[in-house]
């Protein structure tokens, strides 16, 4: 209830009630992935790493986007390989993805005007730490290994190259503009007077 | 891909004379960068209207770019001298914990980039712990932390086992005799780090176990069956491979988010749908032959999905 009351912007409407795990069958693969998370301590991981790190400082305002709906889109993100506007576009039409982020009904004739934004989905992320991020890991291992799936006994390692993939100023991006800038000022006549046209 | 050095591979045009020319220009441009920076921090200090901490957020900003472009015009001037550059060298203006990897394929430019490293368990392809340092580290110095890590874990496990570290098995890149006797200082067996380029024997012999257990003096923490297994899995070491593969296609061979700290948290989550991926492939069963006698070995349950 707690989560449908903080969603209810999006989720108001007065007609019948979809239950997402009914709609969702067990074979699911997004619905058996969503399975395996403790997701109660994660979500109250995030909450006491946010709450001490970044404090409330006033009393009020809109009842936050729940913890869990973000978390869920962004470990789903990373699943099934949608950006940040493709996923939060599957949560207002695909069922699973509702019962991934832990959305236990829906009402059907919701205008759906609204839904999570991919900027709020961004800003979750920035609040994220390393320190949190090695916890999560923790505590999902920790559960696995609970439940027996799992043994630490043996352990393999190794490392692999990530190329940063960011647009942003590279050599070769230096050198491009160096070498337009170079030919335009060899030319000035090309970028100060347009030829003229013949009649 | 972005790239640096010598083109191996395909026509690679090097404008030399180009980059030496813009070069000039662009240090004599950014000369008067130091003096802008110190008119810069003094008005910031004097300006009435902004709060103390947003006036020290810009002071902040502003010292980073100021040595940012110190470094960059440092490195730029030996560049185009002909001097060798320092093993860690500045790649990306905005970012300089990018490095060049030295690592992965041969004979071919070296990428920009991070270097991550993971600890995953031989059977399901679990990650237990994954890190990504800033720069270009050696592989031993990645061990340790990610151990920390994995025990880390370990400490929240409640149950009436606690799980413990057996082994550790890694490349040839692993190979440090410093790092072999932090981890049996820790009771954890380092057979699975190869000391040559021959293949581990997967199968040793009662004489060669007792061997192994002395040199690494864990006699009475680890058993020969655990000096066993550790050997197997040092033998299956390259199935790691595959787990790496799986991440690849998940995204972690290109970092889309920011800094370092949107490497880390986009391997983090990358890491963690693997993880959750590989645990329905545990409860369903979908495990090769291989992994599933591993499993039995370690005496690890499958439970019946109906």
């Amino acid at each position: 209830m707690r989560l449908l009351r903080h969603l209810q912007h999006w989720l108001r409407g007065s007609g019948p009630r979809l239950q997402v795990a009914d709609v969702v069958p067990k074979t699911n693969s997004i619905r058996q992935w969503t399975d395996t998370f403790p997701w109660a301590k994660l979500v109250e991981a995030v909450e006491q790493s946010c709450a001490s790190r970044f404090p409330k400082r006033a009393p009020g305002g809109r009842h936050p986007i729940p913890t869990r709906v973000l978390l869920a889109l962004e470990l789903l993100k990373h699943e099934v390989g949608a950006s940040d506007e493709a996923i939060c576009e599957r949560l207002r039409t695909d069922v699973a993805v509702m019962y991934a982020c832990g959305l236990d009904e829906v009402q059907l004739d919701s205008p759906q005007e609204h839904f999570v934004l991919p900027e709020t989905l961004a800003q979750f992320r920035s609040r994220l730490d390393d320190a949190l991020m090695d916890e999560l890991l923790a505590l999902q291992a920790a559960a696995a290994m609970d439940e027996g799936l799992v043994s630490p006994a043996h352990l393999l390692v190794d490392t692999f190259p990530a190329e940063q993939g960011s647009q942003r100023v590279t050599d070769a991006t230096t050198l491009y503009k160096a070498q337009k800038k170079s030919s335009n000022s060899s030319c000035p006549s090309r970028s100060t007077a347009p030829p003229e046209q013949p009649h | 891909m972005r790239c640096f050095g010598r083109q191996c591979r395909g026509q690679g045009k090097i404008f030399v004379k180009l980059v030496r020319q813009t070069e000039t220009q662009l240090l004599a441009l950014g000369d008067s960068i130091a003096a802008l920076a110190q008119e810069a921090h003094q008005a910031l200090q004097e300006a009435p209207h902004l709060s103390a901490a947003k006036r020290e957020r810009l002071a902040n900003a502003l010292r980073t770019a100021q040595e940012a472009h110190q470094q960059i015009s440092t490195q730029s001037r030996q560049l185009t001298q002909g001097k060798k550059l320092p093993h860690c060298k500045i790649v990306n203006a905005y970012d300089p914990t990018i490095a060049p990897i030295m690592k992965g394929k041969s004979n071919c430019p070296a990428q920009f980039g991070r270097k991550p490293g993971i600890m995953s368990e031989p059977t399901a392809g679990f990650i237990f712990a994954c890190a990504v340092p800033v720069g270009n580290p050696t592989d031993p110095s990645y061990v340790v932390p990610l151990v920390d890590k994995v025990q880390h874990a370990i400490a929240r496990v409640g149950g009436p086992t606690t799980p413990a570290i057996h082994s550790v098995a890694g490349d040839l890149g692993v190979n440090d005799a410093a790092l072999r006797q932090a981890l049996h200082d820790r009771g954890i067996l380092s057979v699975g780090i190869p000391k040559t380029v021959e293949p581990i024997n997967p199968e040793p012999s009662p004489a060669d176990i007792g061997h192994l257990l002395n040199e690494a003096g864990v006699h009475r923490k680890r058993t020969p069956y655990q000096v066993q297994l550790a050997c197997a899995c040092g033998y299956s070491r390259p199935v790691v491979e595959s787990h790496i593969a799986t991440l690849l296609t998940r995204g972690a061979g290109q970092l889309r988010y920011k800094g370092p700290h949107g490497a880390v948290v986009q391997l983090g989550m990358t890491v963690m749908a693997h993880n959750a991926a590989a645990l329905v492939r545990i409860r369903q069963q979908r495990l090769s032959k291989r992994a599933q006698k591993f499993r039995r070995l370690l005496g690890l349950r499958c439970r019946k999905v109906n």
